[in-house]
Order: C-alpha cells, then sequence, then structure tokens
C-alpha cells in the first residue's frame, strides 16, 4: 500500500474526523427526510461553517451529509408516501405500499441494508478503478448524452403500463413543461410572459414538493378514519434472510447502475434510481407485485442512488468535473481550503484525496448504523396524530420550496403542482412519467439542441459514435419490451374477465 | 397659534432627523448580500467569503442568500425593487451587463447603483494540451482554412464566456461554431476533443492547466496574467479585444451617497483582508477594488462592448 493511502486512513480514521462524519450522517438523515429539503439544502447551510474548520473535518462533515441524505430521502418515502429527494421518488412506489400495511420497519430495513451495499460498491470503484471510469464518463460526448437520457425517458413507456394514453400524456405533459425558461441555445426566453422568475424555468424539485405532497396531504384529510392507526412495534430492523435472498438482484443492478450513472455529469440519483427500479420489475418473476409493496422494488432504487454517491465522486476527484450538483458544491468548498479537485489532486496532495475516499467509507458505515438505530424512533412518527403530523409536513413543503432558490414565487409554483398532483390523481393518470420527463427533459433538449449545433444540423451525429448507437437501440428495445408486455397483460385480462362472465 | 408653531418645528425637526438618521447610523440592521448564481459556484464560494470579511468590518452580519435564475435577472430585478437603504446588497458580476442586454430584465444595468468593483479576471482561449496549435496564430489560419468547422465551447449562451469568444473570433476573422456547454460540461467537452477550444474564467482553467491536461494560447485582456506571465494578451498579438470577468457591488438605485461610499470602503477593506486574497491566490483571480466612480466609467465601457458584441451575434435586446 502506498504511503498516500496509509495516511488517508489515518486522517479519515481520527477520532474527531470520525465523529464529524457521524454528525455530518445525522444531519444528512434529518434533511433527507424532511420533504423538500434537500441534499443540496443541507450542503448550503453548513457551507458557511466549513469556511472555519480545517479541511479533512468539513470534507468529513459534507461527505456524511451525502451519503446520508440520499438514505433520509427513502424515510418520508416510506413513511408518508412523500419522497424527502427526488432520488427517493422510486422508493415510494413499493415502500409506502409495505408501510401501509404494516411492514414500514421492514421496508426500511431494507432500503437501508441495500443503501450500505450500494454505497460501498460504489467506494470499492472510486478506490480502485477511479481512473479507468473517469476514462469512460469522458467519453460519453454531448450526442452520447442524449442517447442515455433518452434511453432514461423510455421508461416512461413502462409506467404507462395501465393506460398507454394517461401514461403518455403525464409525460408530455412534462416535456411541455420544460420548455418554459430560456432557451437552452438561442438565449432567449419561451413562455416566461414577462415574469423574471420564470426565466429560470420550473425547478424539478419544487414541481415535485406539489406532486407528491400535496395530493398525499390531501387523501390524509378526506381519510377521517384515523382510528386504523398503523402498526408501528417493530419485530427486527435486520432484514431477514429470506428478503436478502430476495434483493440480491436488485442490489446488484441497483448499484452497478448508481454507479455508472453516478460518473455521467447530469444523469444523477433519480434516473438511476428509476431505471434500476424498472429493470428490476421486468426481470422481474413477479411482476404483478411490484407497486404493491414488493421488496425488489424498495432495494433496487435505494442501492442505485447510493451507489451514485461515489460514482458522482469519481469524475470529480480525477477531473475536477463535478458529477452531480452535491459534487459540483463540494469543489466549492475544497476550494475554499485551497484543495482543488482535479488531476493533481492525487500527485501533489494524495494523502489528502485517499482521506476523502476514506471518510466515504466511513459515511457509508454510520449511515448504516445511525440509520438501523434511528429508525425505531422514527417509525413511531407514524404514531402522531394526524393532526399534527400533516399540517407539520405541510409547513416543511412551503419552506422546502422557498429555501431551493430563496424565491417566494417557488412556493406558488410547489401549490400550482399541487393542485396537478390532485387533478392527476382523479383522473387515475399517472404521475412518475410526469416527473422523470420533468427531470429529464432539460438534459433530453439541450444535449440535442447543442449536438446538433456542433454537426450543424445534420442529425447523422447520433449515429456515427458506437456509445450513442448502442443507447439508442437499447431505447429501441425499452420501448418495444414495454409494449409487448402491456399487449400481453391486457390480452391475459380479457381472457380472464371473459372467463368470469362465462 | 404658538403651540402650533412649536408642533410644525418639531415634527419638521423630527422629520429632518428621519431623514438623516439612516445615513448616519448606517448600517443599522444585518445586511442581506444576494448572490445571483447557486450554491457551490465561482460567484458564491468568493462571495460568502467576501460577505464574511465585511461583516467583520461594518460590525453587523452580512449574511449571503443566493437567489439564482435568469443568469442573474432574478437577483438584478430584487435589487432594484429593493428599499435604497444599503441593506440589501448583490454580489454582481458582468452578468449585470450580458442578461440586460438579453433581455431577461426589462431594464439596463444602469437602473441599478453600483457600489464598486472587488476583482476580476481574464477570460483566456484554451486547448487540449496536445491539440496541434501551438499559438493563437495557428489556430486562426485552421480555422482560415476550413471555416465554421472549428467549435468553440462556451459556459452558456450570452455568458461572459460566450460573449468573450464572439469578441475575440469576430476580431480575428474565424468564422467558427460557439458551442453552449454550460458550466460543468465546458472543460469536459475540451478534454474529448468534441471542442476544439474554448473561452472560460481563468479561475475554471488553472487547474487544469497546471496538470497538463490544458494550454492556454491568448488572454484577452488589458494586461499579462500574473498567473500565467508566458501568455500573451490579445493586443500583444493583434488584436483589441479584451472582456474581463468582474465582480462586485450594486445596490438598490437612489441608495444615498454616503452609504454607498461605507459599503465601499468595507467592500475594499474586506477584499484586501489576508483570507480572501489567500482565495483569490488559490483561484486566480485579480483583487482590485474600484471605487463608485471607476466602477461606473467601467461599466459604460463594458456595456458598450457588450451591447456591440451582442448585436453582432443577434443577440441584443434593446430595453
Amino acid at each position: 500500500m502506498s504511503p498516500d493511502v496509509l495516511a488517508g486512513i489515518a486522517q479519515a480514521s481520527g477520532f474527531l474526523v470520525l465523529l464529524t462524519t457521524a454528525l455530518g450522517v445525522f444531519i444528512g438523515l434529518t434533511v433527507g427526510m424532511i420533504p423538500g429539503m434537500t441534499i443540496s439544502t443541507g450542503i448550503i447551510i453548513l457551507l458557511p461553517v466549513t469556511f472555519v474548520l480545517p479541511a479533512d473535518i468539513s470534507i468529513a462533515l459534507l461527505l456524511g451529509l451525502y451519503v446520508g441524505g440520499m438514505t433520509g430521502g427513502s424515510f418520508s418515502a416510506v413513511l408518508l408516501n412523500i419522497p424527502g429527494t427526488p432520488s427517493a421518488s422510486a422508493t415510494a412506489l413499493d415502500g409506502y405500499p409495505m408501510s401501509a400495511r404494516g411492514e414500514a420497519g421492514r421496508a426500511l430495513g431494507i432500503a437501508i441494508t441495500a443503501s450500505f451495499i450500494g454505497g460501498m460498491v460504489s467506494f470499492l470503484c472510486l478506490l480502485f478503478i477511479a481512473p479507468l471510469l473517469a476514462d469512460v464518463a469522458l467519453s460519453f460526448r454531448t450526442e452520447d448524452m442524449f442517447a442515455l437520457v433518452f434511453f432514461g425517458i423510455t421508461i416512461i413507456c413502462s409506467f404507462a403500463a395501465q393506460s398507454l394514453v394517461k401514461g403518455l400524456l403525464s409525460g408530455v405533459i412534462g416535456l411541455a413543461i420544460v420548455t418554459i425558461g430560456q432557451d437552452p441555445v438561442m438565449g432567449s426566453q419561451r413562455f416566461t410572459f414577462g415574469q423574471v422568475n420564470l426565466i429560470g424555468g420550473i425547478h424539478f424539485l419544487t414541481a415535485m414538493i406539489g406532486l407528491f405532497a400535496i395530493p398525499q396531504l390531501v387523501s390524509n384529510l378526506a381519510d377521517t378514519t384515523s382510528a386504523a392507526r398503523i402498526q408501528t412495534k417493530l419485530k427486527s430492523v435486520l432484514p431477514r434472510l429470506a428478503d436478502l435472498r430476495a434483493i440480491r438482484m436488485p442490489i446488484t443492478i441497483g448499484s452497478l447502475t448508481g454507479a455508472f450513472l453516478g460518473i455521467l455529469p447530469g444523469a444523477g440519483g433519480p434516473i438511476a434510481a428509476f431505471i434500476s427500479y424498472d429493470y428490476t420489475r421486468r426481470i422481474s418473476k413477479r411482476r404483478e407485485d411490484f407497486g404493491k409493496g414488493a421488496v425488489e422494488g424498495v432495494a433496487a432504487p435505494e442501492s442505485a442512488n447510493n451507489a451514485v454517491t461515489g460514482g458522482a465522486l469519481i469524475p470529480m476527484m480525477t477531473l475536477g468535473i463535478p458529477g452531480d450538483p452535491v459534487t459540483a458544491i463540494l469543489i466549492g468548498a475544497l476550494i475554499i481550503h485551497g484543495l482543488a479537485p482535479g488531476p493533481l489532486m492525487f500527485t501533489e496532495r494524495g494523502d489528502f484525496a485517499f482521506g476523502l475516499i476514506f471518510s466515504f467509507f466511513w459515511a457509508n458505515i454510520f449511515n448504516f448504523i445511525i440509520a438501523l438505530t434511528a429508525l425505531r424512533v422514527l417509525v413511531k412518527l407514524l404514531a402522531t396524530p394526524r393532526a399534527l403530523l400533516m399540517p407539520t409536513v405541510a409547513v416543511l413543503c412551503v419552506i422546502g420550496a422557498f429555501a431551493l432558490r430563496n424565491n417566494f414565487f417557488d412556493v406558488y409554483v410547489m401549490l400550482f403542482f399541487g393542485l396537478v398532483g390532485l387533478a392527476m390523481r382523479w383522473l387515475d393518470m399517472p404521475v412518475v412519467p410526469l416527473l422523470l420527463a420533468l427531470v429529464l427533459g432539460v438534459p433530453l433538449e439541450e444535449n440535442l439542441r447543442v449536438a446538433l449545433t456542433s454537426s450543424q444540423g445534420d442529425i447523422s451525429i447520433f449515429f456515427s459514435s458506437p456509445i450513442s448507437v448502442a443507447f439508442l437501440s437499447l431505447s429501441a428495445l425499452s420501448i418495444i419490451w414495454s409494449l409487448r408486455a402491456a399487449r400481453r397483460r391486457r390480452m391475459s385480462a380479457q381472457s380472464s374477465s371473459k372467463e368470469s362472465s362465462s | 397659534m404658538n403651540k402650533l408653531r412649536t408642533v410644525m418645528v418639531g415634527a419638521a425637526a423630527l422629520g429632518l432627523a428621519a431623514a438623516a438618521t439612516p445615513a448616519l447610523a448606517f448600517p443599522d440592521g444585518p445586511i442581506e448580500f444576494v448572490i445571483p448564481f447557486g450554491a457551490g459556484g465561482g460567484a458564491d464560494i468568493e462571495g460568502r467569503l467576501l460577505a464574511k470579511e465585511m461583516s467583520a468590518v461594518l460590525g453587523v452580519p452580512v449574511t449571503p442568500v443566493n437567489r439564482p435564475g435568469g443568469g442573474g435577472a432574478v437577483t438584478y430585478t430584487y435589487i432594484k425593487n429593493s428599499k435604497p437603504d444599503g441593506h440589501t446588497v448583490a454580489w454582481n458580476s458582468s452578468s449585470v451587463l450580458t442578461t440586460t442586454n438579453l433581455g431577461n430584465t426589462d431594464f439596463a444595468y444602469d437602473a441599478m447603483d453600483h457600489v464598486g468593483r472587488v476583482e476580476f479576471q481574464p477570460q483566456p482561449f484554451v486547448v487540449k494540451a496536445d491539440a496541434k496549435w501551438n499559438n493563437f496564430a495557428e489556430f486562426v489560419a485552421a480555422c482560415k482554412a476550413a471555416p465554421s468547422t472549428l467549435k468553440v465551447a462556451n459556459s452558456g449562451t450570452g455568458s461572459a464566456t460566450h460573449t468573450a469568444a464572439i469578441q475575440l473570433m469576430d476580431a480575428a476573422g474565424c468564422k467558427v461554431v460557439h458551442l453552449p456547454k454550460g458550466i460543468k460540461g465546458r472543460n469536459k467537452s475540451v478534454l474529448n476533443g468534441e471542442a476544439d477550444a474554448m473561452i472560460a474564467p481563468l479561475t475554471g482553467a488553472v487547474n487544469l492547466t497546471n496538470a497538463g491536461k490544458l494550454k492556454i494560447l491568448l488572454m484577452p485582456t488589458a494586461e499579462r496574467s500574473t498567473v500565467f506571465p508566458d501568455v500573451p494578451t490579445a493586443k500583444e498579438a493583434g488584436y483589441d479585444v479584451s472582456f474581463d470577468l468582474f465582480r462586485g457591488l450594486s445596490v438598490a438605485p437612489n441608495t444615498p451617497d454616503d452609504v454607498k461610499s461605507k459599503l465601499a470602503d468595507a467592500m475594499a477593506k474586506a477584499a484586501n483582508s489576508p483570507e480572501f486574497l489567500k482565495l483569490a491566490k488559490t483561484k486566480g483571480f485579480t483583487v482590485a477594488p474600484l471605487g463608485h466612480e471607476d466602477f461606473e466609467v467601467l461599466l459604460a465601457e463594458e456595456n458598450a462592448k457588450v451591447k456591440e458584441i451582442f448585436a453582432s451575434a443577434g443577440l441584443l435586446k434593446t430595453q
């Protein structure tokens, strides 16, 4: 082992550094859990504090928050059906049904275990094959990014299984919404109606808070049978052996998808979570259980979003290029301490670079321990009288929407999306396609337009790069697969209804 | 009658006192330090440190608040409509000229008052380290030999880097494709060969240049950079152009002059604090505080440049 690695282990394992890592994880779990508070918000709050702390302690605190936040988001997704962070939206799909039938502890135990494994897989990638993966990340050109994002958006078809029309409509509404704001190539304004706050576009987080939280709050209001309180006693928080066996495959898919998408700037957590959820469902023998509380449906996205963290650190550490918004902020925080992430970091300050990597390792360990310990307390949250819990969540949604850009306009936007969410629930229209379109619409358009600017309008650019061709082919397969699966299901539904009627 | 006069005199005296108080007592409360861009970026990190140092000078909290959106338009609109008492300041940048001329606001930069400049940095013309061009003239020759094929990346349409890129390419008579790759994608696109060159703020190119991954061919700025003294300026290469990225402070219109000078004083002291100078050295920007009047002159000059450059590129929207 090189002296830098040993120095790194020593730096990350000092008492104070360990303590701040644990503190960071705790703060991360808390902000991640609160709807509307994101990891970015948490880091922004802590950033000024890190100005005065030593570099090793600062980075340990921030990394702890990053890792904890990814897991914390799943808590509110499972317990309240309101994802705390965008990366946890996929977790709500099966996590909430589990908690609704009294298995909140089981769902969270699986989420935490999956997060831990995902985080550790990405830690190993970061430690051993970072330079290799950095080269892969670098080789993705604009047209390849377009193809990748396009592939991501094809999973809308899977979520449109109930009704293709409603699902696609939901996706198209999302794509229409992302056209609001500044044109990415021309710089001109679109659909802003002279409103300066719309130039920056609709932030998908603002929309997400409204789409998920408001309908959930309203349905809680309407549901007066609060006597049917959910059982909150826990037998065991550690997953059962049978569960562990069931989630082997989902975690493998999730961890690898997450680590890979993490290294690509602009892809990030939500898309990794949805892609791994979707593909776990597709290859599962018990497809029909997904969405009704399948353990696999919790494990896949949770391992994916935590694997993204280590993945996103790879281009940051090796190239100085951020993999996601959080690592962009981390770069800024490191610069304050005179440490510039990039190719020189490993040669000039190898000890610190490895210290960072091992702080990330400890953050994952602490995340596992603290989350499992906190779980018993958190599940009691469900026992809180609704009259207290729901107004608190409502207030947090308003704060979250405001805090994102310190702009009250975003609160109105959030409330507007709350109405959209209610209307969609009433029309029985799936929300996931809309959310996916909001998350992926911006990179989809940007990469398409910039690639076409680069080729001066020649669309053959998308067919001249092997990566792009590969992802476009995968997209075609993905669509065909979803449509055939949907047709088969309709046919079997028809034949079974015939049988019952005869 | 007498009574009435006493009351009136008293009221007038009170009114005078009230009018004089804010100026005398400035700052009489916390100052909101508005950063027009998101957390973690260059503007944010530098702004937060300056705010911290200004707070030490003024003895009141100077609280950084990010209000991103529209390339600064959200912040500048907020500042323009804020109370002219100096307790709301914007951490401006060249964006105060670009976003306004792009038509993102319905007012020009002079609808606000400006306190002064804190720092600036050149925006170098950068290629990959193993590119075949060793100086700017070779790039220009290559570009003239095959017009509209070479690609120059920037941080976004209408950004300061785009402005500098249009200016330099026009002056050199080069027809290139400008790629708005965004702040996160700009460096990557040069490293993977997608773009042949880029204009980047110096702070965004320092590390990769020192690491031997990028090389700087030219600095479209007035004087040679202290960070890379071997790189010629555009003027030395025969092109009389320059467009630096500056940062400074702006306040609401009609802010009293003595409030502005107190702010400018605190700003200059904060800029010359050891902490801020250390950050400047690490990142590669130049601390060069300018007072209110000099800054106004600079703004007027630069605004004329932006207008001309945007007009040539069809980006100009007049207010």
